[in-house]
């Protein structure tokens, strides 16, 4: 099962407000190659979410368009190739963290997965022994967690993340990250999280876009090339820190545009050098 | 406090009321003896109790067939209404005329075009129609919008969604529909007993006791209705409170949008509103042209309007109806605004203090199934002829079925709401300002709905039993003198009034509109 491309192309979305239109999105484009990890950081409220959304056929663009292996995002999510996890875990209050995790399955009308496996993606978030629990009996991290599993069930080929550990500790939040990088490096689908942690996402990602406030355009594409895998040593390493600073001046909005400029000079000048001339370049 | 203290202290606050009820029965402190003292009730019903049996037997069995039938029908409409949003507006009309055609004036035309048995539990089902079929469309309609997107994402389709989560979902508000169909199927049961000449039953029972001026037996066969319903009642209830804490949201809930209406076509508008005036009327016709019955027993809608404004019999008609109306219309809404502000202080009290409200409920459930035959005697008895007994009268058909709706949506306020203002160490009264009654909102406009036509309903009986005014009088002399145009028009009429009643509930909607966009 390879991943399949992503491909944004000058999408354009406004909703309407009280009869206001509000432009959330401006004439972006984004391609996400097969297999690739992209990080997505951006000011709140710029578009992140909606931009998902409109991956997942939830919200039709306005203009220009989206593709998911060379399909629309409607058709290639009825297929199941798709997994999401959502900002808000979106649980049934009624179901047990196995039958919540199953959820999927029944929804593209499958047979049920094995209990083994939903059981080893249990383990996998570390919430062994909570299977029968009910989501209202779980912590808001533990519920989020539920969420990433049930995200992973399918074993998709195109993995959509909004801001899957905000709930969780920083020590649980950098086991999810090793535990979501080693996921993806064997199955490889193409992956989009959308994150607030400037570490994490330059940690887990190949690329981090990092867009512009409302209406989101992308501010800045940087490529991210640390060699992988990736352990707990690279959040030492001074070159990481580098990417981090470039990426945190970007989002700020007293140096935002200045930094932007550099960003875009600095490609130009020398597309491939730019990042990091990190030391641990592979 | 524990489960069992909790019911302990329901128990004994029950006791004292039923003791309050023996006292001033033994000291014929309520109208002279109309209310008799709890235990001579009770005595004389074990005196009689071989003479109630087989009126038991038939109305149980009416109002159950009448139950079953009218909640399957009424599921498969929510369903449908959410599904295909166009087909509620298109049924509007149908709905609400189920709901509010008056089930005395009805019952004597079903028992002629349908036989006796048939006719008792078509009525029975008629009024549980409606507030299951609300109930559940709200409870269809309010699943958490975030899961239906997961649902969506995942390429699940509006089948799946119904079944994996809507269904689910609606649940508690289906078992809270149920609460008020299990009264209302006894009482349709009783009223058609009552208006069809049948041998058994309950209603039969107390026709023949009305007569003998003799309270305790009046309350003894209310009582005994009484119980049937509240077994139904209780089963529901009970069922309610086990999906209900089930069901409560995790996080703070966001209810879904209604369907988008504002910006459609006019033209669309246009005819949907007049598919749904037509859509009664072309049943009527086509329930008629079924039954095959004499033009002058059945009128057709082209029969009743012969008969109000283009026959002979016009001028006199108008008069009678318009004087009728002058009376009937201040009254009607004078007695829904108190009926539902009364409704909505009891789901108040039973949010602030749900231990007494548990004790009083089996007491307000009284008031729906003592068949409002009986009640409104009695009722006259103590408060006189005046406006006094259609105001009652009417609170009391009106309270009950938005009060459970109300309170079952103060039951669904998620946790997380109140555990917020809790933390900034909230009083119960600010808990209520800021979360329960904000909340509340879109529960209260159900509730309305189901009021607002029931107060057309308890002011004509009011109206026909007590003060022999408006409407209802009318309708009652019709029936005296077979004025079978008259009958049907009178049908007609305080339909179309109570549609007009039912129309204010979406002008309060929009008024009330701030927040409903959230996402
Ligand atoms: N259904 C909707 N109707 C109207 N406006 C909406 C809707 N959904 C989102 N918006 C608006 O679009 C903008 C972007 O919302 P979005 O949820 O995409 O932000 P975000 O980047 O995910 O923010 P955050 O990081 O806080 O999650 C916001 O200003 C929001 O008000
Ligand atoms: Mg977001």
């Amino acid at each position: 099962m390879q991943g399949l491309p992503l491909q944004f192309t000058n999408v354009s979305k406004a909703f309407s407000i009280k009869g206001k239109a509000l432009p959330v999105i401006d004439n972006l484009s984004l391609d996400c190659p097969a297999g690739s990890f992209t990080a997505l950081l951006g000011p709140s409220g710029c578009g992140k979410s909606t931009l998902l959304r409109l991956a997942l056929a939830l919200e039709s663009e306005d203009s220009g368009s989206l593709r998911i292996g060379g399909d629309s995002p409607r058709s290639i999510c009825r297929s199941g190739a798709v997994g999401v996890a959502f900002q808000d875990a979106a649980l049934l209050p009624w179901r047990s963290v196995e039958e919540n995790i199953r959820l999927p399955f029944e929804v593209l009308g499958r047979k049920r997965p094995d209990p083994e496996k939903i059981n080893g993606l249990i383990e996998l978030v570390g919430l062994k022994g909570f299977e029968k629990a009910r989501p209202g009996e779980l912590s808001g991290g533990m519920r989020q967690r539920v969420a990433i599993a049930r995200s992973l069930a399918t074993e998709p080929r195109v993995l959509l993340m909004d801001e899957p550990f905000g709930a969780l500790d920083l020590i649980l939040r950098r086991q999810m990250n090793l535990e979501l990088q080693r996921i993806w490096s064997a199955k490889r689908p193409t992956t989009l999280l959308i994150t607030h942690g400037i570490d994490e996402a330059v940690y887990l990602a190949d690329r981090v876009i990092v867009l512009s406030p409302r209406p989101a355009r992308v501010l800045a594409d940087i490529p991210v090339s640390f060699s992988r895998p990736r352990g707990a040593e690279l959040l030492r390493d001074p070159a990481f820190h580098h990417v981090c600073d470039r990426i945190a001046a970007l989002l700020d909005p007293e140096t935002s545009a200045a930094s932007a400029a550099a960003e875009t000079a600095a490609l130009d000048a020398a597309p491939v050098a730019a990042p990091a001339k990190a030391g641990t370049t592979a | 406090m524990t489960r069992f203290g909790d019911h302990l202290a329901t128990g004994v606050l029950i006791l004292l009321l039923l003791a309050a009820w023996e006292v001033a029965g033994q000291l014929k402190l309520v109208a002279d003896g109309t209310l008799p003292p709890l235990s001579a009730i009770l005595l004389r019903l074990a005196a009689e109790w071989r003479e109630y049996w087989p009126h038991v037997a038939a109305t149980l069995y009416t109002a159950s067939l009448g139950f079953l039938i009218g909640n399957a029908v009424a599921l498969a409409a929510a369903v449908s209404f959410c599904l295909w949003p166009v087909a509620e507006r298109v049924f509007r009309g149908v709905n609400i005329a189920a709901f509010t055609v008056p089930p005395i004036a009805l019952a004597p035309v079903l028992v002629i075009a349908l036989d006796g048995e048939t006719a008792r539990i078509t009525l029975a089902a008629l009024l549980v129609y409606f507030p299951t079929m609300t109930a559940a469309l709200a409870g269809l309609r309010s699943a958490d919008p975030r899961a239906v997107d997961l649902i969506r994402a995942y390429g699940g389709g509006p089948l799946r969604t119904l079944w994996l989560l809507r269904l689910r979902a609606a649940l508690p508000a289906i078992l809270s529909g149920f609460q008020v169909a299990a009264p209302a199927a006894v009482l349709g049961a009783v009223l058609a007993e009552f208006g069809s000449g049948a041998r058994w039953g309950l209603g039969t029972f107390l026709l023949g006791s009305l007569g003998r001026a003799e309270p305790d037996r009046l309350w003894g066969i209310g009582l005994t209705a009484t119980a049937i319903a509240g077994l139904g009642y209780a089963l529901s209830a009970t069922l309610a409170a086990r999906t209900t804490s089930l069901n409560r949201a995790v996080n703070i809930g966001i209810t879904g949008p209604e369907p988008e209406t504002a910006n459609e076509a006019p033209l669309r508008r246009a005819l949907l509103l007049a598919a749904a005036i037509l859509m009664p009327l072309l049943i009527w016709q086509a329930m008629l042209f079924w039954a095959d019955l004499s033009p002058i027993i059945a009128k057709t809608p082209m029969g009743v309007i012969d008969y109000l404004i283009t026959g002979k019999t016009a001028a006199s008609a108008q008069t009678r109806l318009l004087a009728a109306l002058a009376e009937t219309v201040p009254i009607t809404i004078a007695g829904m605004l108190l009926g539902l502000g009364f409704a909505f202080a009891l789901a108040l009290l039973s949010f602030a203090a749900p231990l007494l409200m548990r004790a009083l409920l089996p007491f307000a459930l009284v008031t729906q199934t003592m068949p409002l035959v009986a009640l409104t005697p009695l009722a006259v008895l103590i408060l006189g002829r005046g406006i006094t007994v259609t105001l009652v009268i009417t609170i009391s058909v009106t309270f009950f079925a938005a009060f459970v709706v109300l309170a079952q949506g103060f039951a669904m306020i998620p946790k997380a709401a109140f555990d917020l203002v809790d933390a900034y160490g909230a009083s119960t009264l600010r808990k209520v300002r800021l979360i329960a009654i904000p909340a509340s909102r879109q529960w209260l406009f159900v509730a309305a709905r189901l009021a607002l036509p029931k107060a057309l309903l308890g002011v004509m009986i009011a109206e026909w039993l007590a003060t022999g005014k408006g409407l209802g009088n009318l309708l009652n002399q019709s029936r005296g003198y077979l004025d079978y145009g008259m009958i049907w028009t009178v049908a007609v009429v305080s339909i179309l009034l109570s549609v007009l009643l039912y129309q204010l509930t979406p002008v309060l909607e929009w008024v009330g509109r701030s927040d409903r966009r959230v996402r």
